[in-house]
C-alpha cells in the first residue's frame, strides 16, 4: 500500500485525478481517497497536521505487511524555477534543528534538495534549499512505521523570489499536474520496492490459523515464526503446510517444520 | 534520484584534499552536507536489504579509536595484534558476512582522515618497539575493493613500510591490485585473499568477482614479489562441499606455486547470535541461515560434530598443497 500525504486538497488533485482514487465516506478526521493499492489523505497545512494524519492512516492500514509513502506538496525555494520537481534528501525541523534523510531509491531523474520546514510561512529564502511546512511531521511521523527507503517527499516549486503562485490553489494543482509523470514513476519504483518487502512477510490469516493449532509458548512463537518465514518465501504451500500438521502438538509442529527447513535449506 | 545518486559529506571534511579527489570522481552525484555520519548511518528505521541494493557514499571522519586491538583468536598467530577500518561496509555482499548484521545501514562509509589513522599506527608501533606488530585491514570493509576510489593501498602501504616492526595485512575479494603493483614489494605487506568453493561463491558471495579473475590478481602480486596469503573462512556447509573445496584448491594451486603462499587459514560458517539473528531477519528466505546449526557461548555454528569433519577434511586437503608452518587455523573456539 502507497499512501499519499498531501497538505491542501488541491496539492492532492492531480494524484486523485491521475489514479482515480475514490473518496471514502467512512472516514471523517481527515479527507481520505482510495485505490487498490494506494491511498491519498489531505492533512491539513502544518508539521503537526500532517503527522497527526499520517499516524492515523498507519493506525488505520496496520493490517497492511507494509507501507510506502509519499508526501506531496509545494515548496518554496529562492531560485529555482516554479514548477520544477524535487526529491528531498534531507529535511531540516527549523524549531528542534532535528534532521531526517529520506534514502532515495530508483534510476529517476528527479533532482535532490534539502528542505527546510518552517512553522509559519516566511519569504526568508536561502540559495540551496526548499522551504515547506510539512516535511519534518511527515518523516517524524513516517519513520516510525517504515524504513527510509519506503518513505520519501516530493515537492513541486510554487514560490521563489520572484514568483508567488502558492496560494492560487489552481496553479498549485496545474503545477503538479505538470509534474506527474515523473512523480507516477517514482510511485512505481516504491511500489514495487514495497511489495518485495511485504513479500517477506507471511500473510497475517495464515500465521493467525498456524498459532491456533496448538498452544505455542512466546518462545516456541518465535521459532516457529522464523521456520514458516522460511519455508514460505521458498514457496511452499502454506495450505498444504495447515492441512498436514492439523491436530498435532507445539513441539510436533515446529519439529517437523524445523526438518522440512533442513533439508531445503542443505543445498543452498 | 536514488541513493546510488547521492554522497552525504560531513561539513568538517568538505574541503579536505581527499574528499574534493573523492567528489570529483563523484562529480555525478548530488552531495548532502551532514554534521556527523552517524545522522545517516545510524538511525534504526533503514532496510538494510534495501539499501544494498543501491548504498551511497558517506564520506566523514573517524575521531577516535581508528586503530582497536583484535579480538583474541584474531590474526596469524602474533603477540601484538591490532585492526582498524577505513570504510564502514563492504561493496560485496557476501550473504554469510558478519557485516549484514552489524550496521543499521548499507551505505558505504569512507573516512578520509588517513594521517589520524597512520598516526596511531605509528604510536601503536613504537609502544611495542622490537617486536613485529601486526594490522589487520578489512575487518568492517574489503581492503582494495574500492581502491581506485580511496587511494587506500596507495597511502598506507608507505606508512607501514617506514616503520620497521609493523606489518599488515590487507584482507579482500577484489581484484584491485593495481596499485600495489606500482609499488616496491614489501615482505611486511600481506594480500590475503579470501575464496569459498565454486557453489558457495556461486549462491552466497553476491557481486564478488569470480574466483579465476582472483587467482589471476594473486598471481600477479606474487609474481611482481609481494607476499599473499589465502583465507578459506568461512566454509559453508553443502552436500558437496568435499569435491568443491578440492577443485577450488586444485584451481589455486595449478596457477600459483603453493611454496610462494605466505600464509593460509580456514575456519568454518559462524556468527555471534546477535549477528546470525539480524542477518536471518533480513534474509528469511536465505538457506544458509535456515541450516542445522547449534548456539555455543553466544555463538551460532554448525553441530561440533559436522564442524570438526568439515574443518579436518578442508585441513587435510590443504596441507597436501602447503606446508604446515604456513597453515593457521580460526582457533575461535578457545
Amino acid at each position: 500500500m502507497l499512501i499519499w500525504v498531501c497538505a491542501l486538497h488541491c496539492e492532492a488533485k492531480p494524484v486523485i485525478d491521475y489514479y482515480r482514487l475514490k473518496k471514502s465516506h467512512d472516514d471523517n478526521a481527515f479527507d481520505l481517497y482510495l485505490g487498490d493499492d494506494m491511498a491519498c489523505i489531505i492533512s491539513g497545512i502544518g508539521k503537526v497536521a500532517c503527522a497527526a494524519a499520517c499516524a492515523w492512516i498507519a493506525a488505520r492500514q496496520a493490517q497492511q505487511p507494509s507501507l510506502a509513502w509519499i508526501n506531496l506538496g509545494v515548496a518554496g525555494a529562492a531560485e529555482h524555477s516554479t514548477g520544477s520537481l524535487f526529491s528531498v534528501t534531507q529535511v531540516i525541523d527549523t524549531d528542534t534543528g532535528q534532521r531526517f534523510y529520506p534514502a532515495p531509491f530508483g534510476a529517476s531523474k528527479i533532482a535532490g534538495s534539502a528542505c527546510e520546514t518552517l512553522s509559519a510561512p516566511s519569504d526568508d529564502y536561502r540559495e540551496d534549499r526548499l522551504f515547506d511546512m510539512e516535511a519534518s511531521g511527515f518523516m517524524y511521523s513516517c519513520l516510525r512505521f517504515s524504513s527510509a527507503e519506503l518513505v520519501q517527499s516530493l515537492k513541486v516549486i510554487s514560490d521563489n523570489r520572484h514568483e508567488k503562485t502558492g496560494n492560487n490553489r489552481p496553479q498549485v494543482s496545474l503545477l503538479i499536474q505538470q509534474q506527474i509523470s515523473a512523480i507516477d514513476a517514482q510511485a512505481q519504483t516504491l511500489l514495487q520496492l514495497n511489495e518485495e518487502v511485504a513479500a517477506l512477510v507471511p500473510a497475517s490469516a495464515e500465521w493467525q490459523r498456524l498459532t491456533a493449532m496448538a498452544r505455542f509458548t512466546q518462545t516456541q512463537k518465535n521459532r516457529l515464526r522464523v521456520l514458516w518465514r522460511y519455508l514460505l518465501n521458498r514457496n511452499f504451500d502454506a495450505e498444504q503446510l495447515l492441512q498436514q500438521h492439523a491436530g498435532q502438538t507445539a513441539d510436533g509442529i515446529i519439529e517437523s517444520l524445523q526438518q522440512l527447513s533442513y533439508q531445503d535449506s542443505e543445498s543452498l | 534520484m536514488s541513493a546510488a545518486n547521492l554522497v552525504y559529506v560531513e561539513t568538517e571534511v568538505r574541503r579536505h584534499p581527499r574528499t574534493e579527489r573523492l567528489l570529483r570522481r563523484m562529480h555525478q552525484r548530488d552531495v548532502v552536507e551532514i554534521e556527523h555520519y552517524g545522522e545517516v548511518f545510524n538511525p534504526r528505521s533503514q532496510n538494510f536489504r534495501l539499501q544494498k541494493k543501491n548504498p551511497a557514499i558517506i564520506i566523514a571522519r573517524k575521531n577516535k579509536g581508528q586503530v582497536l586491538e583484535a579480538p583474541p583468536g584474531y590474526g596469524l598467530g602474533g603477540d601484538h595484534n591490532y585492526y582498524f577500518s577505513h570504510m564502514l561496509n563492504c561493496m560485496y555482499d557476501c550473504r554469510y558476512c558478519f557485516l549484514q548484521g552489524m550496521y543499521q545501514s548499507a551505505h558505504q562509509v569512507l573516512f578520509v582522515n588517513y594521517e589520524d589513522f597512520a598516526a596511531q599506527i605509528q604510536q601503536i608501533a613504537a609502544q611495542h618497539a622490537g617486536e613485529p606488530v601486526w594490522f589487520y585491514s578489512g575487518y568492517d570493509c574489503d581492503s582494495l575493493a574500492n581502491e581506485p576510489m580511496t587511494g587506500f593501498s596507495e597511502y598506507f602501504i608507505p606508512v607501514v613500510a617506514a616503520i620497521d616492526n609493523a606489518w599488515m595485512e590487507l584482507r579482500t575479494k577484489s581484484t584491485q591490485v593495481r596499485a600495489m603493483l606500482k609499488m616496491e614489494p614489501l615482505q611486511r605487506i600481506v594480500t590475503a585473499f579470501s575464496f569459498s568453493d565454486g557453489v558457495s561463491h556461486a549462491r552466497l558471495e553476491h557481486g564478488v568477482p569470480s574466483i579465476a579473475k582472483r587467482i589471476d590478481a594473486m598471481q600477479r602480486l606474487l609474481q611482481a614479489g609481494w607476499p599473499v596469503g589465502l583465507r578459506f573462512d568461512p566454509v559453508v556447509y553443502h552436500p558437496n562441499y568435499r569435491t568443491e573445496f578440492t577443485a577450488l584448491l586444485e584451481q589455486i594451486f595449478s596457477v600459483v606455486d603453493a611454496d610462494a603462499i605466505h600464509s593460509a587459514s580456514l575456519g568454518s560458517f559462524r556468527l555471534t547470535r546477535n549477528h546470525f539473528r539480524d542477518a536471518a531477519r533480513l534474509y528469511p528466505d536465505e538457506p544458509l541461515f535456515a541450516q542445522r546449526m547449534t548456539l555455543e557461548n553466544g555463538i551460532v555454528s554448525y553441530p561440533r560434530e559436522l564442524e570438526r569433519e568439515m574443518i579436518e577434511f578442508c585441513e587435510a586437503q590443504l596441507l597436501q598443497h602447503m606446508p604446515r608452518h604456513s597453515y593457521h587455523p580460526c582457533a575461535w573456539h578457545d
